[in-house]
């Protein structure tokens, strides 16, 4: 029996008093949780308010049919809610869709209305939407256009969040001062238990007096009980003074029996009166000799019941070696002695218990059957099982007990029988034992006629425990990589991750396919293509689109490596290069000094030199090239001088290259001797062996892209993924695309070897990143792309018509 | 009999010297554990009685080294603690026998004797017990030099509780020396065989007990 933990009272009220307010705080928290859910959404439900008001404003009636100029604003609107993924749609009942993702819900028994409805609905995450209609003057009459804008509910979440752990936080300190005075209040309601404590603590050992005092109501029970107690541990003392007293008397008294007949033999007159005290001094000794041996082990006996020695242990071995131990002595000859177990020879009878104490019970048992029923009495020892016990018989041929006697025979210094003379101690011995085990003991009345003592033992159950074999972990894994991006480039960041693998695992096999960037992203979206574990792309634009269908993977990686903030979005899509575009020109024909600081100054100098730069500008195809139109869009929103720069380079006859490479080998032979907003400038920077080319920056602005990378949501293997990304981004990773390839890292090692005009002007505000995020998303609506490129066609063949 | 007492306390030391040599037996005596463990190295005894609680060295420790060594002299472990425990007594501790202080002088002897029976028994192929005489070699056993007629059966029974006198054997652990792999042992067949090796030997010194459920025992009857 084990004693229940110690609790404290103070503790228990305070938790009692802790879970009420708990209560009340859940209640609260419910309150405030709704309460905040409504806010945010109020909150955010004006961005999309906002956007769809704004892109209301921009539909117009083409010929015969409504069409959209999608404003970057609606997007730049909704890019406030920084990590939320976007759709919209808008459509004329009329006329069908017209724009975006068809289809997207609309809400139940939706009325054409210039009235703005907001409602949620799920995608592959729940949205909230914006719809409003207007109606327009067509040809045919009066029709309604619709824009429905939606957005994820990730930033209303957090508002919601924040504004319910704001509301939460005060609450909670609020209840812990109320517990605190709860505290105070139980602290001085205790405080007469203090004083009974303190009363207890101060009290000498010998003092076994009753406290004194009046005590509240609710604790005059328990100062009863104390002072019963105190009055049952002084009658417990005058009782354990009394065995000392009684043992005291009991050895004083043998031993000056033993020293009389000593004495007496001393003074024996003949040799026939020696021996005769002798033999009596003798058998004096005997009894002392039993007697102090019964008391040490009933000491022992008591001593190991109190200090817990249980330990599983077999009876049936236990019995049969004791009494085989016991029948090597010679007072054993003449007694029949028979050892039954009723139970399968194979089958261990287990208890937990104290070998030591049940030798010492056993013995006990059998010195008595031989001391009270004489040396040739019979002693049947049997073992039985019987429900959840283990019972040990021990039975005899003796006198017995009469029934009447049986209570007293357990007590210490009771021997029955004056002639036999026990100590009166072997059937105390008995009791502590089996007490000490939890267990009982029966007195009864043998076959045999004599005395019949029952000891049961509590059996213990053996418990079964199975263990499941788990499947090894350790076969080599596969990485499939889909990049659009210079294999040149990936090939040592692919060496670099392998190496960095611990050599006792695995190498995993890493399968890289190498794309164009729309080709990437047509096959992102074609269900029949499988899923890689890594998508890399240059184009951030469609990045950011395939993300924005919910088709990445959230990724936690370590703070420490995070691209800056331009550079990420969802903690799904990352950026892990810094290419800023330039302008190269080649140095055997335009000089540093000439040309033009900022792209205000572009327009005048191509003018200014129209003989020289006539047929002779390169720029990207913006058709065939996504990093072309990325850069280009970019443009139109930063400058307002874009649409005259284009006329411009139109009237100057620019030419179209479809790749970086094409472009600057142009450059290099001469064939053309500016190139505009060239991506991978950086790399001839480095390059000794096309001394032509020169690299030049504006002062008023530069944009700057990065490669980026996502683990798609289906991968097989997204663990892999997820390590080769924290790769590109770690130190190391970084160190490789700085040191190893043409690249240049986002992040790079301060040690690193700069490329000086970069280095040092990573810094420099001029050079303005483009943010990875949902304002990219405006010039891949297909109307806004196709206007767009159309706008850019006509004005070059137009300007360029001879 | 050679036999060497380790004991610390010389009054009791003084006592069993006293009753062994009365007895005839030649008895030296240690009182220092490291000295005992010392003196073992090199002397041979018939038995040790050995005290375990000794200055110097403990007996448990001086056991150890003796069996380590493969001495095999018998020891009587000499112990003033009831709580006996089976690094003593245990199958593979290497004490033949023990005894609780304060022990029955006249149990001592005979304890002592019963071990001198066991390894002179091994040593010398002749078995004796007052009339009673069994020759291992020749497999014939006597009362004062008649040859008792006995079966082989019943020859090798007596073989098997001579090797452990005054040692319980269990029914099965007799069957198990008793009958080859081949044979099939009944118990109830070894039950007629003890009963009737009983009968061969009345009126021998040597007695055989059995406690039902729990074996059989040997012993010499003059011992006591």
């Amino acid at each position: 029996m084990t004693d229940p933990r110690p609790y404290s009272l103070q503790r228990r009220l305070l938790i009692s008093m802790a879970v009420g307010f708990s209560v009340l705080l859940l209640i609260i928290s419910w309150l405030l949780w709704t309460y905040a859910r409504t806010a945010a959404n109020r909150t955010y439900d004006l961005l999309l308010a906002g956007a769809t008001l704004s892109v209301l404003e921009r539909v117009t009636f083409d010929a015969n049919a409504p069409t959209v100029d999608l404003p970057q604003t609606a997007m730049d609107i909704l890019s406030l809610a920084p990590e939320d993924r976007i759709v919209y749609r808008i459509f004329a009942p009329e006329h069908g869709e017209i724009t975006g993702t068809p289809d997207l819900p609309l809400p139940d028994g939706l009325t054409l209305s210039t009235e703005m409805q907001f409602y949620t609905a799920d995608l592959s995450e729940p949205f909230r939407f914006a719809v409003q209609g207007r109606q327009m003057t067509s040809p045919t009459g009066r029709d309604w256009v619709i824009v429905q804008v939606g957005q994820t509910l990730r930033a209303r979440n957090e508002q919601q969040m924040s504004l319910f752990l704001y509301g939460i936080g005060w609450l909670a300190g609020v209840s812990l001062l109320g517990l605190l005075f709860v505290w105070l209040a139980i602290r001085a309601s205790l405080h007469p238990l203090r004083a009974i404590e303190g009363a207890l603590a101060n009290r000498s050992a010998s003092d076994l007096s009753p406290l004194s005092g009046t005590p509240p109501h609710e604790i005059a029970g328990l100062f009863e009980a104390i002072n019963t107690f105190i009055a049952q541990l002084a009658r417990s003392r005058k009782l354990s003074e009394q065995f000392i007293a009684d043992v005291a008397h009991q050895t004083r008294t043998a031993l000056s029996a033993l020293r009389g007949q000593l004495d007496l033999g001393q003074d024996a007159a003949s040799d026939a009166a020696l021996r005769d005290r002798l033999s009596r001094a003798r058998k004096q000794t005997d009894a002392t000799v039993h007697m102090t041996n019964q008391l040490l082990a009933n000491a022992m006996v008591s001593h190991r019941s109190e200090s817990n020695r249980l330990m599983p242990l077999d009876l049936r071995l236990l019995v049969r070696n004791t009494l085989a131990d016991l029948l090597r002595e010679r007072r054993m000859r003449d007694v029949s002695l028979s050892f039954d177990d009723q139970t399968a020879p194979e089958d261990a009878i287990r208890i937990n218990g104290d070998e030591v104490s049940i030798r010492e019970a056993l013995r006990n048992l059998i010195d008595n059957a031989v001391r009270h029923g004489g040396a040739a009495n019979t002693i049947a020892v049997r073992l039985m099982r019987e429900d959840q016990d283990v019972v040990l018989v021990v039975s005899d041929a003796g006198p017995g007990i009469a029934p009447e006697h049986r209570a007293a025979a357990t007590e210490r210094f009771r021997s029955l029988d004056p002639v036999t003379a026990g100590s009166g101690l072997g059937l105390a011995i008995v009791r502590q034992v089996i007490e000490g085990h939890d267990g009982k003991m029966q007195l009864g009345t043998s076959r045999l006629g004599g005395l019949r003592i029952a000891l049961f033992f509590p059996r213990l159950l053996a418990l079964l425990l199975a263990f499941a074999a788990l499947p090894s972990l350790t076969r080599a894994e596969e990485l499939v990589i889909h990049a659009a991006a210079d294999p040149q480039a990936m090939r040592p960041l692919i060496a670099a991750f392998l190496d960095q693998y611990p050599e006792q695992l695995p190498q995993p096999t890493i399968t890289y396919v190498d794309y164009q960037t729309v080709d990437l992203y047509n096959d992102m979206l074609d269900d029949s293509v499988p899923v890689p574990d890594v998508v890399i792309s240059s184009a951030m634009d469609f990045q950011v689109d395939l993300v924005n269908r919910g088709m990445a993977r959230r990724l936690n990686l370590l703070t420490a490596i995070l691209p800056p903030d331009w550079a990420r979005w969802r903690s799904e899509l990352f950026g892990f290069t810094f290419e800023p575009a330039a302008v190269l020109y080649n140095t055997n024909t335009l000089s540093a000094g000439d040309l033009p600081r900022s792209h205000r100054d572009l327009s005048s100098y191509i003018r200014d030199n129209e003989a020289a730069l006539d047929g002779r500008i390169g720029g990207y195809d913006l058709r065939r090239s996504g990093i072309g139109y990325l850069f280009a869009t970019q443009d139109t929103i930063q400058s307002v001088q874009a649409q005259r720069l284009m006329e411009t380079l139109g009237r100057a006859a620019m030419r179209p290259y479809e790749t970086t490479a094409l472009m600057a080998e142009a450059v290099a032979k001469g064939e053309i001797v500016l190139a505009l907003n060239v991506i991978g400038s950086y790399a001839m920077a480095r390059n000794a062996a096309k001394p032509a080319i020169g690299v030049h920056f504006f002062d008023d602005y530069n944009l700057v892209m990065t490669r980026s990378v996502f683990v798609p949501k289906d991968a097989a293997n997204p663990e892999m993924g997820e390590a080769f990304v924290a790769f590109l981004l770690s130190d190391d990773g970084q160190r490789t695309i700085q040191e190893s390839t043409p690249l240049i890292a986002i992040r790079p090692p301060a040690d690193a070897e700069a490329t000086p005009a970069l280095h040092a002007s990573r810094s420099d505000t001029s050079f303005l990143p483009i943010r990875l995020g949902a304002g990219l998303l405006t010039f891949l609506d297909g109307i806004k792309r196709e206007g767009f490129l159309r706008n850019w066609e006509s004005t070059l063949r137009q300007t360029n018509a001879p | 009999m050679r036999l060497l007492l380790v004991e610390d306390n010389d009054a009791l030391a003084d006592a069993v010297i006293e009753r062994l040599r009365s007895e005839g037996h030649s008895i030296d005596r240690e009182a220092d554990g490291s000295a005992a463990d010392g003196l073992l190295q090199f002397a041979q005894f018939d038995i040790v009685l050995l005290d375990i609680n000794l200055p110097g060295q403990s007996g448990y420790d001086i056991l150890r080294n003796m069996r380590a060594r493969g001495d095999a002299t018998p020891v009587i472990v000499l112990t003033a603690r009831s709580e006996i425990d089976d690094r003593i007594i245990g199958l593979d501790a290497g004490a033949d026998d023990y005894m609780v202080k304060p022990f029955d002088f006249r149990e001592l002897s005979a304890r002592c004797r019963v071990l001198a029976r066991r390894r002179a028994g091994a040593s010398s192929n002749v078995f004796s017990a007052g009339a009673f005489r069994f020759d291992r070699a020749a497999k014939q056993a006597s009362v004062g030099g008649v040859a008792l007629d006995m079966r082989a059966r019943e020859v090798q029974l007596l073989e098997i509780m001579l090797d452990n006198l005054g040692r319980m054997l269990t029914k099965e652990e007799v069957a198990d020396r008793l009958y080859t792999f081949d044979e099939t042992p009944s118990l109830n067949a070894i039950e007629q065989l003890v009963a009737r090796l009983r009968r061969r030997l009345e009126g021998t010194p040597l007695a055989i007990k059995t406690a039902r459920g729990l074996g059989y025992m040997a012993y010499v009857t003059d011992d006591d």
